[in-house]
Parts: structure tokens; C-alpha cells; sequence
């Protein structure tokens, strides 16, 4: 045991710290005394391991946040340069005090901070009215007005007869492809063509189901070419290649029968025959409207079927014929 | 491996017998069953005793309230009449959910709103005001730079930010 006396705090601290780095053991009994005056200058040895002691939560720094945009906004500002383009909601720049969803009981509708069902949305925010009409007045000087000469339909029918039509798509996508993007339709309308009766006969022969009869329209659909454009060229070239065979006579054609014939024709048909015999056996000449309203009656039967009008004609007309109406 | 059936006439509990190969020790080990349930249990939380698990509006209302209370996080023309690249697009959009979770820390307090419109992307959502502006800054410019690059299409980030995840919250249960 060190014996100390009439040494002072400082030098006993001194030589306390030398003999710990020497490693001299020494016992502290004497230091209750001098921790009493001396607190700060002597640590406490703490034989049994402190408890743990939670250390105070991290606070985290708030930072300088700036003051929300709206505030800043004039009354009458230009609400197109402040939402230029389409945008995700942002509460602080628009000064709107919206308010969306279903309110928690107790509860009103939740604001428009931290509101993510307002981001959610689309907004229009960027096509208000006064953006739009300025769109307009810019997108005006790339207009040309309506050539003059084809105001009305029936114009625009003889100078335009063909209507060729295709569609484009657009995906919300990277990809521009689409392969509905290649059909073309091409629409034209018969009195546009100048053709016979016996083209007309042919042209219908050849398309079949491509022509529809109360449009009196021929309607060709290309999609077989990868292209739009090899489609749309096709589609011309099918146009041509049938008018100009519809043009020509075949020499197999006049091959054509009675079943053939795409419709009734008076001259040399039995009915004809029957009618003159009955004419030549009547007494009294018959009128000649009496035997024209027989020959359109007969006619209209065949080409448009049986049914109650016609019918009933062909019943008055032969009453007439036979002298009974 | 023997088969195990199971009629379809079962009733409320049932023990099954398994084969021959778990009778061990002359003990018989069977498996209970009960009638399926078909409970419904998708996005929906758990009552606390004390009220205190918050749950913002999206966690609040459940998934049958979409369309009615609640819309979509993720907006595309992809499951209209013959839209395309359907498949690809739920893919990218599982990968920028993950990505945007994952590169702002413990930031994000709502879902993750992914909005696609001509070939752009945008990208939306609420995150908390713990991290500087600057570091909010450069997160937004390499997501945006990285992203573009992977989708192959530019991608823009339009973020709110609260001061605090206490304000996104609706209700406690």
C-alpha cells in the first residue's frame, strides 16, 4: 500500500495515471475521501457492468424546406406556363383546395396533401380553356382552307369517286408496330364507272360479295402485303385489272343460258309467247297498256320475287287481260 | 407414395388415414381437415386491441373497393380491345416497383403509381422529407437515367414529398 500524505490531488492523479501504465497495482481507499472534493478530476470505477442505458433516438436534421408554390402565384397568372404539359398532381402548385376520397368515419374527405388517389388520376390541368384556344390559334397557320368546287357531297362524289381508307394505332408502349396498321379499304361507287350492262353483269360476277346493292358501292380490303402502301397499290391494281376485264368480252361468253341470266328478260320468254297467243285469240284488240302493265307485272315478278304487292298485281293485270276487271 | 382422397361428401372434421408408410412405432399419424373456407384475406389488415396500426388510404380500403373508392396504381392501354405487349408491361412494372422501393430507402409511403402515356413513363408516388433535396435531386436524375436505359423509353418521376409518414395515414385500426 502507497502511503500519501501531505501530497496534493493533482500530483496523486499524476502518479495514479503513472502507475497505470506501469501497471502497478493500487489499491483506492483513500479515494472516497478526495472524490468528494475533487468529483471531476477522478473517474468512478464501476465493477459491475452499467445497465444498459438507451441512448436517445437519432433526430433526424429537418431540413430548410421551401415555402409551397402556390403561394407565390399571382391571381392572374398564366395558368398554361405553369402546367405546360400533361403531369401528375402536385398539391403545392396548384392552388386548387381539392379535396378526394371516401371520408374514415368521423372524418372529412382527405385533402390534397399526401393524397395519393389525386396522383392516381388523370388531370387536364394542362388543357384548360385558354391553353387550348391558343393551341388552336398556333396550329391555324399551318390550315388551308376547303378547295373551292367541291362544297357538297354529290361534288365531291363525281371529282373524288374512290375512298381509299386506312387506320394507324397507338399504344402507350415503346413499340410503334401494329399489324392492323397495313389494311386498306378502298371504296368506289358503280355509276362512277362507266360501264354497260354487260359489264356491270361481269363486274358483279367478279366480285361477288364485295358490292353492296342498296349502295350501289364496290368495296375492296387488302391486307396482304406487310406494307400499307404495297396494300394500297394493290388495291388499285385490283380496281383496274377488274374494270378493264369487265370492259372486254370473252368469246366463252356468249355461251351464256336462260339459268345463267342474272335476271328476267321479256323478249323471247315463254310468257311472251303465251301472251301473243292470247292476243291473237281475242276478238276485240286489246289495249296497248293493257299488255305493257302484263309484260312489267310479269317482269317485276320474276326479278323480285313472289310476295303479296306483286302478287296482287299480276292478279289485277291479268283480269284486265282477260276482260273480267 | 400412396394417394391420398378425399370425397367430395366430407363434412366438418375429418381425420384421413395416410397409407401404410407413417404407421410407425403403432402409432397412426392422420391429418385433420376441415370444409374449405374460401376466405377472403388480400390486402386486408388485421384489427390491433389498441387501435394503433396505422393504414393510409390504399391500405384502408380493400381490393374490392377498387373502381369504387380506390384506383389504379398502374395506368396503360394495354388490356383494351387488341392492346399489345400486355405481359411485358406488368413485367417492367413489377421491376420499377421493386427499383423505385429499393434505390429510396425506407423513403416511399405510398404505392408506387406508374402511368404510361404515348412511350413515355411516369412515375409517381409520396415519399418522406428524411433525406436533404440535393440527395433527392441526384436519386430522381439516376433513377430517371437508369431506368430509361433498361425500359428502353424516357422516364420521368414526379414525386410529392410530406414531412412526415404521419400525414399520408387515415386511420388506425
Amino acid at each position: 500500500m502507497l502511503k500519501l500524505g501531505g501530497v496534493t490531488p493533482r500530483l496523486y492523479s499524476q502518479v495514479l495515471r503513472l502507475a497505470a501504465s506501469c501497471n502497478i497495482h493500487t489499491t483506492l481507499s483513500t479515494f472516497s475521501e478526495l472524490k468528494a472534493e475533487e468529483n471531476e478530476e477522478f473517474r468512478t470505477l464501476e465493477l459491475r457492468s452499467k445497465k444498459f442505458v438507451r441512448q436517445p433516438a437519432r433526430v433526424m436534421k429537418s431540413h430548410n424546406v421551401v415555402p409551397p408554390r402556390y403561394k407565390r402565384q399571382k391571381v392572374d397568372q398564366d395558368w398554361g406556363n405553369v402546367w405546360p404539359a400533361a403531369r401528375t398532381f402536385h398539391p403545392a402548385s396548384v392552388p386548387l383546395p381539392v379535396r378526394q376520397g371516401y371520408p374514415a368515419s368521423g372524418q372529412v374527405t382527405p385533402d390534397k396533401w399526401g393524397n395519393a388517389e389525386l396522383m392516381k388520376i388523370p388531370n387536364f390541368l394542362h388543357l384548360t380553356p385558354p391553353v387550348i384556344k391558343r393551341q388552336c390559334e398556333a396550329l391555324k397557320k399551318f390550315c388551308t382552307p376547303w378547295p373551292s368546287g367541291i362544297e357538297t357531297a354529290a361534288e365531291q362524289e363525281k371529282y373524288f369517286p374512290v375512298m381509299v381508307s386506312k387506320s394507324t394505332y397507338l399504344h402507350s408502349s415503346p413499340t410503334l408496330r401494329d399489324q392492323k396498321a397495313r389494311i386498306v379499304t378502298l371504296r368506289v361507287s358503280l355509276k362512277s364507272l362507266d360501264l354497260d350492262d354487260h359489264g356491270r353483269d361481269k363486274l358483279l360476277r367478279l366480285v361477288k360479295n364485295r358490292h353492296d346493292p342498296t349502295t350501289d358501292c364496290l368495296t375492296i380490303v387488302a391486307d396482304r402485303c406487310p406494307l400499307s402502301q404495297q396494300n394500297y397499290d394493290y388495291c388499285f391494281y385490283l380496281l383496274t385489272v377488274l374494270y378493264n376485264e369487265s370492259m372486254k368480252t370473252e368469246p366463252w361468253e356468249h355461251e351464256k343460258e336462260v339459268a345463267d341470266r342474272e335476271r328476267y328478260i321479256w323478249e323471247g320468254s315463254p310468257s311472251q309467247a303465251a301472251l301473243q297467243a292470247i292476243i291473237d285469240s281475242n276478238e276485240d284488240s286489246t289495249p296497248e297498256e293493257v299488255i305493257e302493265e302484263y309484260k312489267k307485272v310479269v317482269i317485276d315478278l320474276h326479278n323480285e320475287g313472289e310476295d303479296e304487292p306483286t302478287l296482287s298485281r299480276y292478279r289485277d293485270s291479268v283480269m284486265k287481260l282477260v276482260g273480267l276487271a | 407414395m400412396t394417394a391420398v382422397y378425399m370425397t367430395q361428401s366430407w363434412r366438418a372434421c375429418s381425420s384421413l388415414r395416410l397409407g401404410h408408410s407413417l404407421f410407425s412405432n403403432g402409432l397412426l399419424r392422420g391429418l385433420h381437415t376441415t370444409q374449405a373456407a374460401h376466405k377472403a384475406q388480400a390486402g386486408r389488415y388485421r384489427v390491433t386491441r389498441n387501435r394503433s396500426k396505422p393504414l393510409t388510404y390504399e391500405m384502408a380500403n380493400q381490393p374490392c373497393q377498387i373502381a369504387h373508392r380506390k384506383s389504379w396504381n398502374s395506368w396503360n392501354t394495354t388490356s383494351l380491345y387488341e392492346g399489345l405487349r400486355e405481359p411485358e408491361t406488368v413485367v417492367d412494372d413489377i421491376f420499377i416497383r421493386k427499383f423505385m422501393t429499393g434505390t429510396w430507402h425506407n423513403l416511399f409511403v405510398s404505392e408506387v403509381i406508374i402511368k404510361r402515356q404515348h412511350n413515355m413513363i411516369r412515375i409517381a408516388g409520396i415519399v418522406q422529407r428524411k433525406i436533404a433535396a440535393r440527395k433527392m435531386y441526384f436519386l430522381i436524375g439516376y433513377c430517371e437515367e437508369l431506368l430509361s436505359y433498361w425500359l428502353k423509353c424516357p422516364v420521368k418521376l414526379e414525386l410529392q414529398t410530406v414531412p412526415d409518414k404521419k400525414d399520408v395515414v387515415y386511420k388506425y385500426i
